[in-house]
């Protein structure tokens, strides 16, 4: 994240487009950069939305990188909680912080989640040359000698990228969590360089992420992490086809502010919905290795509260929250 | 050969008459934007984007813009380091160093053209190293796991008791300085926040960018305040414009030294162009026979050194970035986006299947190259001019610029009430005579440096012989010890010839 | 002699508290071998050294501002912060203007060339910085437009 914002932090250029205060467009901010899944959601949503109609204007992007998302849900919930017109990204990522604790106190009731209309799946990678041959081989490896196997990810300890780890491991019986070794760098591509370069054995994070080196026949997928095999990459077994019965996904969606009113947080939902159904987005999800994943409406602020009430307990179980 | 089919393709592609003007256009608003405190390659490149899709430019068109811009900042950068003692940007920390005293001297011209001459330099033989092994060299980057960065971080901060000749302490108090501000944050390791004392502005850290600009402007701006301009090198003299030629020509080696230097350090992911520019001034200090103390004091090697180095990674941040799709700097970060937004995915194969666009970027940045040496000598004339727009109005711009490029950055007052504590502390460490640079690459590099620390140590389950477990790391520490011991041997050996100068 | 003492011992104070700030990092259950706690604890024991140093080997003093000049800068300080504060909410023109013209006329006391200053820059930085460059700037703030 850090590494990350030191790049185009300066890209906040475009926020203040959001501050001028003349907003009549619908507008979409990535609590981030250009270039990682926030920003990928707003601008593919947005654009979408604009292109089959059911916004008038061109949704505008701004970025508002800080905290992991949490300077823009400060931004939302003190500044913009009765503007109908703001919609927010956000990922498992942001229910991963908010469970943490990781916005500065807010809770993730302050807004109102919208939906996500698709999940980049969980991946666990090995370098081409690796002996590990799948998640069984890798999973026996760590219950036989923990010290043998470190894992590299794309997000902090207590991220989601080793909450994965943790929660294959977990259901396959291993739960002293204190002897897996893991190490988060500063991104998925990066997390991949240190596992094929093998300074790391295995690398934890989104399909999205490794797409490039997986054609390049640089690197072979364990497993991936959803129910049914990815669309794309039928080749690919999942961790429950070998015996792990866990999903782990990073879905795609937004939130929108907690003050708004009933019929405009449905004329989103709507739109949201119809975005879905799309074949633009169907083409996009596609071109990113995005698996279908639609929850819209009251169903996704349940699916929310779930998870978040998930990741807060096993986050507690590792020391990441007191 | 193929390459030159390739690059023949690449050309056809970029060289029309529309591209050639966005490479112009772009060159001129990057050099403009990497010389404004508080706006670097990274603005530039941000603010371009949603240009590019307003002109509804295709990707090789968008490319060939972006492209410019990014080696125009890079450029660029110097303007400020050389003529106001405030660098435009990072990479161009070093510049400021011995820029800035050339500028005093009333050789501003001389040294802008030189380092313009550098920056050509590193930055064309780093575009033909990206072009001519650019799939190789990213093998590179799977050779450094968290002990060879370790190693090379430990290299930079130890060559660091060489910067400065007098009062070690202080180097050494600033560097560390550096390095506690950059423990401030989300603990990486651990995702438990540092330092920050419940800010939530502070969970991202402090933005080394404040820290540059409060450091250096805000600084400025309270030294010439206090002392009405004396020392500045406002209102110098100017000499007529001419080529340094013996200058070029005496730092020639330097350049190719330099070049060498910053390409391997824009290589590796997470080192970029700051690390390559400053090992590559410090390289040719150490390399330094009879003049070393020359450096710091306006020698013309210290200004083609690191702006050959920074240009030269700059280039070499590219390879990362197309072929493992890992951004090597904060600009090739932004670059990256650009890519994506494009619908180019970077990574192994991205030579393989999109040629057109990769030998079209190449064409792109060659091209730019080749406009900036042509557009930047003549423009010298109109940059020195900077230096006789009188004080009054001069010094309050570079401050509104500098507040309103850090305000942008996240839109909140909290970033500028930073900003000016650095510069409180900016003026009153220039006035003990501490240097200011290690404070900035100790917030730029402390991260990483701790970071790989603590990865090799999870990797090696605390065994510390992990750290010498490969050549490339045992090659790192061996130079960082040299780096660190040799000063100290040194100075011993020239402290009586010196005392006798006094 | 005397600057540098005094700067020793701030640094040797402040290397104290940032070794004791070090000390409160929470420490998770799940944590690596080196810590969250080691490089901050190994960078507050350097700056203590050279705090100590500073104190015990001071070089000689630097020529310090007289009073006219610690005014003046004192004037440069309220005037950056009062800009930094008022940037959002006023918006860039107004403090902008008086921020510039204050500096000029620290710099140059000369009232007519203040003006100009203060006007000339708030309005062509203003049009340079947001529509040259994109600068998210509002030329009037909330407070002024309600």
């Amino acid at each position: 994240m850090r590494k990350n914002s030191i790049a185009g932090y300066a890209v906040g250029a475009l926020l203040g487009l959001g501050l001028t205060g003349t907003v009549s467009a619908a507008e979409c901010i990535a609590p981030a950069n250009p270039g990682g899944g926030w920003d990928f959601t707003c601008r593919t949503i947005g654009k979408i939305m604009h292109d089959i109609g059911v916004v008038d204007k061109p949704v505008q992007v701004t970025n508002m990188a800080g905290g992991g998302g949490g300077l823009a849900f400060n931004h939302v919930v003190n500044e913009r909680n009765e503007d109908a017109d703001l919609i927010v990204a956000a990922s498992s990522a942001t229910a991963t912080r908010l469970a943490q604790d990781a916005y500065g106190g807010l809770k993730a009731d302050q807004v109102r989640f919208l939906g996500a209309i698709g999940a980049d799946p969980g991946v666990i990678v090995v370098a081409k040359d690796s002996p590990y041959q799948s998640l069984t081989d890798l999973i026996d490896s760590v219950k036989a000698d923990p010290g043998s196997v470190t894992f590299a990810g794309g997000s902090a300890v207590g991220g989601f990228d080793h909450l994965k780890v943790l929660m294959a491991l977990g259901r396959a019986g291993f739960t002293d969590i204190r002897k897996v070794k893991y190490i988060g760098l500063d991104g998925g591509a990066d997390a991949l360089t240190q596992t094929i370069g093998g300074h790391t054995q295995a690398m934890t994070g989104d399909i999205s992420e490794v797409v490039g080196f997986l054609k390049a026949d640089d690197v072979r997928v364990l497993a991936v992490m959803t129910e049914e095999r990815v669309p794309g990459f039928e080749h690919i077994l999942t961790a429950r086809e070998q015996g792990i019965d866990v999903v782990a996904v990073n879905w795609r969606g937004l939130y929108v502010p907690r003050g708004i009113s009933e019929d405009d947080y449905r004329k989103w939902s709507d739109a949201l919905a119809t975005v879905a159904a799309s074949s633009e987005w169907a083409a996009a999800m596609k071109a990113n290795g995005l698996a279908p994943f639609t929850k819209v409406g009251p169903d996704f602020q349940d699916y929310v509260n779930k998870v978040v009430g998930e990741i807060e307990q096993l986050s507690r179980k590792i020391g990441v929250i007191e | 050969m193929d390459i030159l089919a390739n690059l023949t393709q690449g050309f056809a592609v970029a060289l029309t008459p529309t591209t050639l003007m966005l490479a112009v256009g772009g060159c001129f608003l990057g050099t403009v934007i990497g010389s404004l405190p508080g706006l670097g390659p990274s603005n530039g490149v941000a603010i371009l984007i949603p240009l590019a899709f307003s002109l509804g430019l295709d990707a090789t068109q968008a490319l060939v813009l972006m492209t410019a811009v990014y080696y125009g900042a890079m450029y660029g950068g110097r303007i400020s380091s050389i003529l106001l003692n405030i660098p435009g940007d990072e990479p161009a920390l070093m510049t400021t160093l011995d820029g800035y005293p050339m500028a005093r001297q009333g050789r501003a011209a001389d040294a802008l053209v030189l380092s313009g001459v550098a920056s050509f330099v590193g930055a064309f033989l780093a575009t033909i190293g990206l072009m001519l092994m650019a799939p190789l060299l990213a093998r590179v980057a799977y050779l450094f796991g968290p002990a060879e960065y370790f190693a090379l971080y430990l290299l930079a901060f130890c060559t660091l008791g060489g910067l400065t000749s007098r009062n070690q302490a202080k180097a050494v108090f600033a560097a560390a300085l550096g390095l506690a501000i950059a423990m401030i944050g989300l603990d990486n390791q651990t995702g438990i926040p540092r330092l920050t004392f419940g800010a939530i502005h502070l969970m991202d850290g402090v933005d080394f960018l404040v820290a540059i600009v409060g450091l250096f402007a805000v600084a400025e701006v309270f030294i010439f305040i206090e002392g009405h301009g004396r020392g500045s090198a406002i209102g110098t003299s100017l000499g007529r414009l001419t080529i340094p030629v013996r200058d070029i020509v005496a730092s020639f080696g330097a350049m190719l030294r330099a070049t060498a230097i910053g390409f391997v350090a824009g290589i590796l992911p997470g080192a970029g162009a700051s690390l390559g520019s400053f090992l590559a001034y410090m390289g040719e200090k150490a390399m330094a026979r009879h003049d070393k103390e020359t450096f710091g004091t306006g020698n013309p090697r210290g200004v083609a050194a690191p702006e050959a180095g920074n240009n030269a990674a700059a280039g070499g941040a590219l390879v990362p970035m197309l072929t493992l799709g890992v951004p090597g700097s904060g600009t090739t970060a932004v670059l990256l986006a650009l890519l994506l937004t494009l619908d180019i995915t970077p990574g192994p194969l991205l030579f393989d299947e999109r040629p057109e666009v990769v030998w079209g970027l190449i064409a792109a940045l060659l091209i730019s190259n080749f406009v900036l040496l042509i557009m930047n000598v003549p423009m010298v004339r109109l940059f020195v001019r900077i230096l006789s727009v009188p004080p009054w109005l001069l010094l309050p711009g570079i401050t509104m610029i500098s507040f309103s490029g850090i305000y942008s950055l996240s839109g909140s007052g909290f970033d500028l009430i930073l900003m000016i504590i650095f510069g409180i502390l900016g003026y009153v460490l220039r006035k003990l005579d501490v240097p200011t640079v290690p404070i900035i690459l100790g917030i730029l590099l402390g991260n990483n440096m701790e970071d790989s620390l603590r990865r090799a140590m999870v990797i090696s389950d605390g065994d510390w012989t992990y750290l010498f477990s490969s050549g490339i790391a045992v090659g790192l520490w061996l130079a960082a010890i040299a780096g660190f011991v040799a000063p100290l041997f040194l100075r011993s050996l020239l402290k009586r010839p010196e005392k006798a100068a006094d | 002699m005397r600057g540098d003492r005094v700067f020793g011992l701030v640094v040797t104070l402040a290397a104290l508290g940032y070794i004791v700030s070090a000390a409160q990092i929470r420490v998770g259950f799940l944590s690596d071998p080196v810590g969250s706690r080691t490089f901050p604890y190994m960078i507050g024991g350097v700056g203590l050294l050279c705090g100590l140093a500073m104190l015990l080997r001071p070089d000689p003093d630097p020529e310090w501002p007289g009073p006219p000049a610690v005014v003046r800068i004192a004037v440069t300080l309220v005037v950056l912060v009062a800009f930094a504060v008022t940037l959002r909410p006023v918006g860039f023109l107004l403090p902008a203007a008086l921020a510039s013209a204050i500096l000029a006329w620290l710099i140059r006391p000369d009232l007519a060339r203040a003006a100009l200053a203060g006007v000339g820059l708030s309005l062509g930085l203003f049009a340079v910085l947001k529509y040259g460059l994109g600068l998210g700037l509002a030329p009037f703030g909330r407070v002024l437009t309600g």
